[in-house]
């Protein structure tokens, strides 16, 4: 068990302004669980995409079962056993469990037909093989993540892999299915005796699952140890160099007026489909509201259509007493909202824009910038800009940076900076801190509880389950868009909430008791 | 000096580069064909401003260019780009004539003021159109643009050669003249210069100033990087890039118009050969950048005039413009990539280098 199947050597991956992987060597041992840890940018993926023949490295060697690669291709990877699952799983919404996972290496009948029978047989025999319960016929877009995620472990089976690169796997599951994935890796491990490597950035899995734990930063290997000789503290503090495990927040004050108010709320997704099927909420001032629940579970759309970017269908959302229906997002950001978008790319900032730009929009009109409201006060808004850079911590060139050359953390700070300077007394927060390094979250969070204990009334949506345990004085869960649950703080916990994320459970608690 | 640090030096420097290869590819044409390139560059400096009368015209081929690519710029800063000025300039011109001739008896100011706005609003309306079809109905602006180009030209061209034909035997094609009180002043005699010059230069002034210094024109351009944003940050998305649009389209009226009363005197169907797109180049070329688009509209607008005079003492065809254009085009396309190259090799050197001396370290 102790040989060694994989084998870094000195490996330096530069990509353009980006030193990504620096001189990174160590060893990955037959048998073994390996967990890949470090900061967003850290440079974990780079390296196992160098791993995987995705990327060429600068310099440096790989070495697969004791063979140097050179300048090779995913194909030969995979034909040395390397199997990879990406993080956005890559399979075909239509086809079912058997053709996804025979595709490309499709059984034949006399060498020219498509033989659907035999991919069928094969993947029984798999699932029976490795234990990875799934059914073959399912058709994958109506299958959960959790099992498509099984049937991307079961397609690098197929194709032989023996070595199982996992990317972030348990960023899309509940912590029911990430038990259940856990399962499944150490039973390979045991009884197939394969490696697996998992890159994640949550150190309780590090703990759970792996036997040995690779640390990196800024590109850097920062060290390898055997995971039973550490622990959370150890491995938070090698991540980012110093201590910042997240403690307890400081909450003051006790809620007051109702702000947000939705009734019977019914909104439809992208496709003309009902995301959300009535809901009903409050959130007082001075109180935050948690959404927990799966992604895609009309959490989304709830938000867009609190927010006016989304048509509401049926049903009444009242911000500050005012009826919000027809509204355009300019006016119900007049009634006294703000808001952090759950995709900040795509609808938080314009990337061609400098910092300054990304700051001063929907102020621009106001007396303090700009003249009869045309002509702008350039130097007025130069010295706003600098002053909230200041205030946030944006570490980049200045202000007149293109927001697109920024890090995620930070451009994620220039539209929590913009929606918090706007000082609403509502806000709507959707993933506040994904992608975001461990500093910034901290820093983030900061932020949310002041406008909490300022008398804000704040609805916060995230997939991260800790932080919607941290921050929120309510939690809400939703599960396909219907409220299925509502907890008081320290009323539940992780691992019971995931329960009413997962489903409807009225009926069958009902029933029950 | 400020503004000097704030300028892409790389993006400069690639600039001149292309350009330089481009007046190379003239070069090596005009050699090919049999004649001195040197001698023909030398003659189309000359062409262009020898005379006070070339400097007249080609000072107003570069208001001309200059305007049409601001048009260009506004309506693709705004977030639509508008490939149907020269529709909108024809208009512009023909409605603008048929003011003059109508109202010819009125005083002269008021009938320029009214022959000015109706040019502005029927410019405008035609970019409307198209604007209106994209924020409703999401109908791709370039292809209706195009279309209603050549639905623009072909109803002039009925109109001045059918029922607005000059009935005078003295015009041998397109609308009667208009009176002289209308014409514009020539700063420089019996060249296309007038007074058409002043106000294209107030309004290039006033289109830099409202794009760069006023609300209006950061929320345009936040609006033409990123509607989604635009909308999510509270912005009138869809008014402003129609906005946008029929501003770009209003312009090209006002140049249709001066290129009437500024010099042609009539409305012919030949006003304008595919002005706009040299124009729209240039914003191209320019990636937008109103101060850029002005620099750009001169050297184009001295090699558009200068061609004229190598065809006619040298006989080389103007054409040789064409293939300038053309090849500076294609560089400056072919040159985004270039620069990502580049960049990615050097990185790739360095890297390289900085792990050479690490293993050498190591290696001692």
């Amino acid at each position: 068990m102790q040989d060694s199947i994989i084998k870094f050597e000195n490996i330096t991956m530069q990509f353009p302004g980006v030193l990504a992987n620096d001189n990174v060597s160590f060893d990955i041992k037959q048998g073994e669980v390996f967990a890949l840890v470090g900061e967003n940018g850290a440079g974990k993926s780079t390296l196992m995409n160098v791993l995987y023949g995705i990327n060429t490295p600068t310099a440096g060697n790989v070495y697969i079962k004791g063979k140097k690669m050179e300048k090779f291709h995913p194909s030969e990877a995979i034909a040395c056993g390397v199997g990879m699952v990406h993080q956005h799983f890559m399979l075909v919404p239509s086809f079912t469990v058997a053709q996804n996972i025979a595709l490309s290496k499709e059984p034949r009948k006399s060498k020219i037909f498509y033989d659907l029978k035999a991919a069928e047989k094969a993947t029984s025999d798999l699932v029976e093989d490795y234990g990875l319960v799934v059914d073959p016929k399912a058709v994958v877009e109506e299958i959960s993540v959790g099992l498509q995620q099984r049937v991307e472990i079961l397609k690098t089976l197929y194709r032989g892999a023996d070595i199982l690169i996992l990317d972030e796997p348990t960023a899309v599951l509940t912590p029911q299915e990430t038990e259940e994935l856990f399962d499944v890796i150490r039973r390979i491990v045991k009884e197939k005796n394969m490696t697996v490597i998992i890159i994640t950035h949550k150190l309780n899995e590090v703990m759970a699952i792996s036997d040995r734990v690779g640390v990196m930063r800024k590109g850097k290997l920062v060290g390898v140890e055997n995971t039973k000789d550490v622990n959370e503290r150890i491995l938070a503090s090698m991540m980012v160099g110093r201590d910042v495990l997240l403690g307890k927040v400081n909450k003051t004050g006790t809620p007051g007026d109702v702000k947000i108010e939705v009734k019977d709320l019914h909104v439809t997704d992208n496709r003309g489909l009902l995301a959300v099927k009535g809901v009903d909420l409050n959130v007082r001032a001075g109180e935050i509201l948690g959404v927990a629940a799966i992604e895609g579970n009309g959490q989304s759309e709830l938000l867009e259509a609190i927010t006016g970017l989304r048509d509401i269908e049926a049903g009444e959302v009242y911000i500050e007493g005012t009826k919000i229906n027809g509204m355009d997002p300019g006016q119900i950001r007049h009634l006294g909202l703000a808001h952090i978008p759950e995709d900040r790319i795509a609808t938080g900032v314009s990337v061609q824009s400098d910092i300054t730009d990304n700051l001063i929009i929907g102020k621009e009109t106001r007396p303090e910038f700009s003249k009869y409201k045309l002509q702008l006060k350039k130097s007025t808004i130069v010295r706003y800009a600098n002053e909230i850079f200041e205030k946030f911590d944006m570490r980049g060139a200045g202000v007149d940076t293109k927001v697109g050359s920024l890090s995620g953390g930070n451009m994620q700070k220039v539209v929590v900076a913009r929606e918090f300077s706007f000082n609403t007394p509502v806000l709507i927060i959707a993933q506040p801190t994904r992608g975001v390094d461990v500093g910034a979250i901290e820093f983030i969070h900061q932020c949310i509880i002041d406008k909490r204990n300022e008398g804000c009334a704040i609805i916060l949506v995230s997939a991260d389950l800790d932080e919607v345990f941290r921050l929120s004085d309510r939690i809400i869960t939703m599960y396909e868009g219907k409220i299925t649950g509502e907890f008081a703080e320290g009323e539940i916990d992780k691992m019971g909430i995931s329960y009413y994320m997962t489903g409807d459970r009225s009926n069958e608690a009902g029933g029950e008791a | 000096m400020k503004f000097l640090n704030k300028i892409d030096k790389k993006y400069v420097l690639t600039l001149i580069i292309c350009i330089f290869v481009a007046l190379l590819c003239g070069a090596f044409i005009m050699l090919a064909t049999g004649f001195n390139p040197i001698e023909a560059y030398a003659t189309i400096i000359e062409g262009a401003i020898g005379k006070p009368r070339l400097l007249g015209n080609t000072i107003e081929k570069f208001m001309t260019l200059c305007l049409l690519g601001l048009a260009t710029a506004i309506g693709a800063k705004g977030g639509l780009f508008n490939v149907g000025g020269e529709g909108q300039l024809f208009f512009g011109a023909l409605a603008s004539t048929m003011v003059g001739l109508t109202l010819s008896s009125l005083p002269a100011p008021i009938v320029i003021l009214l022959a000015f706005l109706t040019a502005v609003v029927v410019g405008g309306f035609y970019a409307w159109i198209p604007a209106m079809l994209k924020v409703k109905l999401n109908v791709s602006e370039i292809i209706t643009t195009i279309m209603l180009n050549t639905v623009a030209i072909k109803v002039v061209t009925y109109l001045v050669n059918g029922p607005w034909v000059s009935s005078s035997p003295a015009v041998s094609k397109g609308t009667d003249y208009l009176p002289d009180k209308l014409a514009f002043t020539k700063l420089i005699a019996a060249s296309n210069l007038s007074t058409g010059f002043i106000f294209g230069a107030i309004l290039t002034f006033l289109i830099w100033y409202f794009m760069k210094m006023t609300t209006v024109g950061l929320q345009m351009k936040l609006t033409g990087e990123n509607p989604r944003f635009a909308r999510f940050s509270g912005l009138k998305s869809d008014k402003i890039m129609v906005g946008s649009m029929v501003a770009s389209g209003a312009i090209c009226g006002f140049v249709g118009m001066t290129l009437v009363y500024g010099y042609n005197g009539q409305m012919v169907d030949t006003i304008s050969s595919d002005y706009y797109f040299d124009g729209m180049l240039v914003a191209m070329i320019m990636n937008y950048n109103p101060i850029g688009i002005v620099i750009m509209s001169v050297f184009f607008a001295i090699l558009n005039t200068g061609a004229n005079m190598i065809d006619m003492t040298m006989g080389i065809s103007s054409q040789i413009y064409d293939i300038i254009f053309s090849v500076l085009i294609f560089l400056m396309a072919a040159n985004k990539g270039f620069i990502e190259w580049f960049n990615q090799s050097q990185a790739k050197k360095k890297a390289r280098a900085i792990a050479k001396e690490k293993a050498g370290k190591e290696g001692i």
